[in-house]
């Protein structure tokens, strides 16, 4: 193998010399692994950052267990913050699941934590850091647990996932802001001079108009994608006509992978280490958290011919970059690589899908479990050749495009309503949905125990970056109590505009997909906006379990929930609950900072603000460089409502100083004098985000004056310029224009009522 | 002399410069072409590769990129060379004069043409013996025009004429004489109408063109072939949607519904209404 296996051999001899001991003790096998979490400097890119590593590797060692056994694993906190680990599918005591401030209290620094779980269970499952954000630097490693007796064929552990180079703290604040940086280092800007030169002005303008911004499958930008901790590698070991089965978990923080294979089809045989009845595809994709097992061949060679190895490919969704695995000897025969994203289609049918109140409609689609995939409109491998067909018979009808109004009268037509966004109908790739996984026994539950429905709806808002269930975030909602030995239904519903890989701690539901009493079972399922799935499990716990988006920047944003078992005996782990559950809440409830500031010609504007949730302090300065230019900082306190957060209210603290020229007076269009002046007032005012994209502000200040304004920030007039606009009724007004060097550096020109024209440095964190 | 003053300043922009010389397949100036734009970067590679040698001449910073990534650029974009081969869909791609031959893949390929294509291999094979046994003198025209329907629905508006052409030729091929007597009589009705389509399907690459002949096509073929009892099972399939909604019908070898009048857009649009054996 290719990968760092040196301290997997360690752990396997340390638990050779334990079973020895522990044999005679207990009569049972216990594997004891030992993990020594570590601050380590890595290189991906060409430049040294830190991360974190387990017994020195990323990602961490694989873990293996055989049904039956007992696991004990003693977790070595060397680092210098606090750390945790959750075994993720794994049905163990609610103790040691290892959600930090839930299960357990966080592993301090330099301490020593030990999670001991017999294993009850066998299939691929994967193991990561519940702390934070330090999955995103290395705390992701592959959990094998074996049948007794596995079938005779190789296998290979596999874990995905994803660097940045920036601290993911950094990160996660900039998604708070709506930085357009990632979509910049995609090219997936979207701007408005794009959409001409595409010809797709009107939809840009009807995106903007419903009160979007660029859309993306995906929200960061990530330098490199790994497959084992490695973009490319080669495990030479199999032979021509050799099967090997690769048991595969996503470990990426927030990106799914396509997953192809440049020898031929591959069979699909678990799932979130559940078995199903195999079924052959030619590509698939994984969300973030799930495990897969495919069995691949290694395509056989007539004699004579020189060796060929071939390409396993896994890419991000978003298809900017991709991770590549060969198998065999040889030449490499490479897959094919996934064209980039058609992304104005892409808006253009987010527009067709989005109500102008923000909800999402679908028509009337009913549409679940991955099989209808809206994203296939971007596809140009699907959709490609629709296009050019559409150039040449011109008139013929036209799904791409036919207008949303149009939809509702072909929906009576079988082949318009259900082939749309099906792409197994519209071209002769296979992909896999989950309506083709089928368990190969009966997963009915227990049919005289009590039912208890819940209903779902992921909600979000990606302008603010708030991620949430029924639009409370875990800080605001109570916790879901179930009580054991009845069957839970869960019914979710995506109305948010990005897909949601959905994890249920310890325990794995049924999803309801057609097959009857062979429902898959999963513990994650991926729901894409304006789906509906049903899941249900029997309760048979005990203790607190987490529910949350797997997408890291979503959970730590506060979008999940926990379930709670009635009646159950306090967890020793948790010595003050209250006080755990306060640092729980602690994550969604962060503040995130930003700030800008022009030095320009004629001035030093700039901005400054805190925001969480739902409350927002900002403060906004122009600072001139003489009297008669004046200074002015404007501070607002406010709080975002509705599920869209486009209205906000807010009380403010106005201070100005300007000179003034002997009898010259201001007024506004009320024929109010203006105290521009010198002035400190108190106000109190509302902001609303109008259609385009426009904010609407109306403040009344403690001195009777009145004031209205609209601005526009940030409107994407080329890949890396942004135009601002404002006008009020103190007759000020502002146009600008923006360009975006760096991440934190741009340079600005700038024409302000008060003071003139001017160009300048803009510095923005 | 000149050649290799050109070639010291075109690599005088490279920095840390390596120079190796790979084979790499190709066949005609399309291809060369294709492997230096492949192996372009500028400032850190470019490639000069000779018809004749099919070697390529590559100068690289090692710095910045390795003969690996270079080698691979130019696989992907439909070229073997000794460290990687093509995606199938890249070579694909290339055009007609650059199709070479493809070493070390040309057993992989036959396999997949095998079991690609397997009706048509069969259909040949079968056609041989069948010559010998009980000839069917409309097989090689049900064969064309089963050609023809492949290349609608890949919507190859190319293909489709270049397979039309044969088509054209299998219909002047029928002995009349080796017909039966109905079908003698269907053959004499429909023969015109037969010609007429093919030949505007082969004259024209406009997709749209050529299935509203090849609706009339397939119609006129149905009566045709209905009127024997043919060798081997024909669907005769239906699509409500096509011809802007007044529907239009084919032939297939297969059960399993391929739209030709629309391809990928909506491939599996349509229902078997008759089975022909």
């Amino acid at each position: 193998m290719d990968f760092p296996q040196i301290p997997i051999l360690k752990a396997t001899r340390t638990t050779a010399f334990l079973l020895l001991l522990s044999m005679q003790v207990y009569g049972q096998k216990v594997v004891r692994y030992n993990l020594y979490v570590k601050d380590t400097t890595v290189n991906f890119t060409g430049t040294p950052k830190r991360a974190i590593a387990v017994n020195g590797q990323i990602p961490m060692p694989t873990l293996t267990f055989t049904e039956g056994d007992t696991a004990e694993i003693y977790v070595h906190n060397e680092l210098n913050e606090e750390t945790s680990l959750h075994w993720h599918g794994l049905f163990l005591p609610n103790k040691y699941d290892g959600v930090p401030n839930l299960t357990q209290m966080p592993i301090k620094p330099h301490t020593t934590h030990l999670y001991r779980f017999p294993i009850i269970q066998h299939g691929t499952h994967w193991y990561h850091s519940h702390t934070e954000l330090q999955e995103q630097i290395g705390m992701y490693g592959s959990m094998i647990l074996n049948k007794k007796k596995e079938p005779a064929i190789p296998t290979v552990p596999i874990v995905l996932s994803e660097w940045t180079d920036m601290n993911p703290k950094n990160v996660h604040r900039m998604l708070h802001n709506a930085s357009d940086w990632f979509a910049i280092k995609k090219g997936a800007t979207q701007s408005y001079s794009e959409a001409v030169g595409h010809g797709y002005f009107k939809t840009k303008v009807g995106n903007e108009w419903k009160r979007m911004t660029a859309m993306d499958v995906s929200d960061v930008y990530y330098d490199r994608f790994l497959i084992n901790g490695k973009n490319e590698s080669q495990l030479s070991q199999f032979k021509p006509g050799d099967q090997v089965r690769l048991r595969i978990s996503n470990g990426g923080a927030s990106t799914y992978f396509w997953l192809t294979y440049a020898g031929g089809k591959m069979t699909v045989v678990a799932n979130d280490g559940n078995d199903v009845e195999p079924v052959e595809v030619d590509r698939l994709i994984i969300a973030v958290s799930e495990t897969y097992d495919v069995i691949i061949t290694i395509p056989a060679t007539t004699a004579g011919s020189p060796p060929v190895s071939y390409e396993f490919l896994a890419t991000s969704e978003d298809r900017t970059k991709s991770a590549s695995l060969y198998l065999g000897e040889g030449v490499r025969q490479l897959a094919s690589p996934l064209p980039r994203l058609k992304y104005f289609e892409g808006m253009k049918m987010m527009n067709g899908m989005m109500k102008m109140n923000g909800d999402l409609d679908d028509m009337g689609m009913n549409m679940s479990l991955n099989q209808m995939d809206m994203n296939v409109v971007m596809y140009p491998e699907i959709t490609e050749a629709l296009k050019s067909k559409k150039k040449r018979t011109g008139k013929a009808m036209d799904m791409g495009d036919m207008k949303m109004d149009d939809l509702e009268k072909a929906d009576g037509n079988q082949h318009a309503g259900h082939n749309m966004y099906n792409s197994n109908a519209m071209s002769s790739i296979t992909t896999l949905n989950y309506a083709m996984l089928k368990s190969p026994v009966s997963t009915s539950l227990a049919k005289d125990a009590p039912v208890k429905e819940l209903r779902f709806v992921l909600t979000g808002n990606m302008n603010r970056y708030v991620w949430s269930l029924d639009n409370k975030v875990i800080s605001e909602c109570d916790k879901i109590l179930i009580k054991k030995g009845e069957n839970v239904r869960m019914v979710i519903y995506n109305n948010s505009m990005m897909r949601h890989p959905m994890h249920l701690h310890g325990h794995d539901f049924r999803v309801l997909n057609g097959h009857g009493a062979n429902a898959p079972m999963k513990n994650i399922i991926d729901i894409m906006p304006m789906e509906t799935d049903t899941l249900e499990f029997a309760a048979t716990e005990s203790g607190d379990w987490f529910f949350h988006c797997h997408i890291l920047y979503h959970m730590m944003s506060g979008m999940g929930a926990v379930f709670s078992y009635e009646n159950s005996p306090a967890n020793p782990e948790i010595p003050n609950p209250r006080l755990a559950q306060r640092k729980l809440f602690a994550d969604d409830r962060e503040f995130h900072f930003m700030a800008e500031n022009d030095i320009a010609t004629n001035g030093n504007d700039g901005e400054a603000m805190l925001q969480n949730t739902r409350w927002s302090i900002g403060s906004e300065w122009r600072l001139g460089y003489n009297d008669h230019h004046g200074y002015e900082v404007e501070t607002h306190l406010g709080r975002y409502i509705g599920k869209m957060q486009w209205l906000m209210p807010f009380i403010g603290f106005d201070w100005r100083y300007r000179k003034m020229e002997m009898d010259e007076v201001e007024t506004n269009l009320f024929g109010q004098r203006n105290t521009k002046d010198q002035r400190s007032v108190f106000s109190a005012g509302v902001n609303y985000v109008l259609p385009m994209l426009v904010t609407a502000q109306a403040e009344i200040f403690t001195d009777g004056n009145l004031r209205f304004q609209l601005e526009r920030m940030d409107i994407p007039v080329s890949r890396r310029l942004r135009m601002n606009l404002m006008v009020n009724t103190d007759k000020e007004y502002m146009a600008a224009l923006r360009y975006i060097f760096t991440r934190y550096v741009g340079a600005t020109a700038h024409y302000d009522s008060d003071m003139g024209f001017g160009v300048g440095l803009t510095l923005n964190y | 002399m000149l050649l290799l003053l050109s070639t010291v300043l075109a690599y005088a922009d490279i920095k840390n410069v390596t120079t190796e010389q790979v084979k790499i397949a190709g066949s005609c100036a399309q291809c060369k072409e294709g492997i230096e734009t492949a192996a372009f970067e500028k400032n850190i590679s470019r490639a000069i590769w000779d018809k004749e040698t099919k070697v390529a001449t590559i100068s690289y910073d090692t710095k910045k990129t390795s003969l690996d990534a270079i080698l691979k650029k130019i696989a992907l974009a439909g070229y073997d060379n000794k460290r990687y081969l093509a995606p199938d869909n890249a070579y694909a791609k290339l055009g007609e004069c650059c199709r070479y031959e493809r070493i070390g893949k040309n057993d992989l390929a036959v396999q997949k043409e095998m079991t690609g294509h397997d009706h048509n291999t069969a259909s040949k094979e079968s056609e041989e013996k069948v010559i010998s046994a009980d000839p069917d003198p409309l097989k090689p025209v049900l064969d064309a025009y089963y050609e023809v329907k492949d290349a609608l629905v890949s919507s190859d508006g190319n293909a489709a004429a270049a397979k039309a052409t044969n088509l054209v030729k299998a219909l002047k091929a029928v002995k009349m004489d080796e017909l039966g007597s109905d079908q003698h009589m269907v053959w004499m009705k429909v023969m015109k109408d037969l010609n007429f389509d093919a030949e505007h399907i082969e004259e024209t690459k406009d997709l749209g063109h050529q299935r509203d002949h090849f609706s009339s096509l397939s119609e006129n073929m149905y009566k045709l072939i209905k009127s024997a009892k043919p060798t081997q099972p024909i669907y005769y399939q239906h699509c409500p949607m096509a011809k802007e909604g007044k529907g239009a019908n084919w032939l297939s070898q297969v059960s399993a519904i391929k739209n030709p009048y629309y391809g990928a857009q909506m491939l599996n649009c349509g229902k078997t209404t008759k089975t022909l054996k």
